[in-house]
């Protein structure tokens, strides 16, 4: 009879040690797969939107002139002397904590635009602004007339 | 017997290794697709070239424009050389250099038989039933600073106006003249933005006419019409006239003595 109790007592050791085992295992093998993540959270982590640097500014910065210029907005702005119009479809084009300044000029370099300033964000952000970009494109005429006029678009990040 | 019982039990951990692996490589793959882009330098002469090609569409665009208004056949050659010319100042430094191929002789496109006949880069056929004008260029970019050399495109602009019909309903005390027009540009896009001033004038043997218009898409010509009413017309008209100058100011007219009595 004691031995029948002294086994009993043994089997239930192991199972009770066995069932330690599985929750130590559980903890080790949740350890493994949160330090993956981990690892994957620090160093595969997607650049941030906000953070541009230079070149992809420049890349922005052309392909609004072009979408708007796609759109045969641009000749009419520059043309007729919409600068308010232009401004709008910059600031409301160009993405978040992205500020401009543009300025018009004809062939001889005159500024076209002047004194009307074509600029959003304050002197502050763009003495401030670690990435600068500098996009130059160029209108040829509007409807029947051939009359050139450079858009130098300056780009910095807020 | 007593290992051999206990490597069941390691099965947890191997199976959250693998799966701490795939989850591993799978974002690794992900991570470099989605920031391959990042590697690729954003070289400054795509911009300048993809610039100098839109301005050079939109300068075929403005030469034919003025052409329609002019008549001057020099126009586009002419605007091409001062573009050439610009160009290089536009872009000091970059060593930029545009060359330009204006089309000449028959060339068949956008179905209009006979094909077309260019010369000094325009086409012109007005005062048919369908009318066109059209402008085609090739254009050559080499940029020396960045031994970019041989950047061709062909670039064309195109205008089509066809009266479709032009019908004289007669009523009780209510005459009036439906003309039906389609109109296409290049690519054979349909122009569905075009307004009443578009097409001014409209005549009707020759006399111009006040007019209403409307557009819808019409199932008998298979495509988006413009009809045109021209209300109080006692008289069966001997021809209809109509002149459109689209939104980029380029000029078509078109003219038919097909005028059918309902």
């Amino acid at each position: 009879m004691e031995d029948l109790i002294a086994k009993s007592i043994r089997a239930k050791n192991r199972r009770s040690v066995k069932g330690q085992m599985r929750v130590v295992e559980s903890i080790m093998a949740i350890l493994i797969v949160i330090s993956a993540v981990t690892f994957l959270y620090y160093f595969a982590s997607a650049p941030s939107s906000q953070a541009r640097d230079a070149s992809e500014l420049e890349k922005i910065g052309h392909n609004i002139l072009h979408d708007i210029d796609e759109q045969g907005l641009l000749a009419r702005y520059v043309y007729r002397s919409e600068w308010g119009n232009m401004t709008s479809a910059l600031a409301v084009s160009l993405p978040i904590n992205v500020y401009f300044s543009l300025s018009v000029y004809d062939m001889n370099n005159n500024p076209v635009n002047y004194p009307f300033l074509m600029q959003y964000g304050d002197e502050q952000v763009f003495s401030s602004s670690a990435a600068v970009a500098s996009v130059t494109y160029i209108v040829p005429g509007y409807q029947t007339n051939y009359n050139p006029r450079i858009l130098v678009l300056k780009l910095v990040n807020g | 017997m007593r290992l051999a019982k206990e490597r069941k039990g390691q099965f947890i951990i191997i199976a959250a290794m693998l799966l701490s692996i795939m989850i591993v490589s799978v974002s690794t793959v992900i991570y470099g697709t989605v920031t391959y882009y990042r590697q690729e330098r954003w070289e400054e002469y795509v911009t300048i070239v993809d610039s100098i090609k839109t301005a050079s569409c939109n300068l075929l665009q403005i030469g034919l424009a003025n052409y329609t208004q002019t008549l001057n056949p020099n126009v586009s050659r002419d605007y091409f050389n001062r573009w050439i010319r610009d160009v290089r100042n536009a872009y000091p430094g970059y060593g930029v250099d545009v060359n330009y191929d204006l089309a000449s002789g028959i060339r068949s496109a956008y179905g209009i038989v006979p094909p077309m006949n260019y010369s000094l880069g325009l086409a012109r056929k007005w005062n048919l039933q369908t009318s066109y004008v059209a402008s085609n260029a090739t254009v050559n970019i080499n940029i020396a600073s960045v031994g970019l050399t041989g950047y061709n495109f062909s670039s064309n602009v195109f205008l089509k106006m066809s009266i479709r019909g032009v019908e004289w309903h007669i009523g009780t005390g209510n005459w009036y003249v439906l003309m039906y027009v389609s109109v296409e540009r290049e690519g054979l896009d349909p122009i569905i933005s075009l307004q009443a001033s578009n097409f001014a004038p409209v005549k009707l043997g020759g006399v111009p006419q006040n007019f209403t218009m409307k557009r819808y898409y019409s199932s008998t010509y298979k495509c988006f019409i413009y009809e045109i009413k021209v209300t109080s017309i006692v008289s069966l008209p001997s021809s209809a006239n109509i002149t459109l100058v689209d939104n980029r100011g380029i000029r078509t007219i078109s003219y038919t003595e097909n005028v059918q009595q309902l």
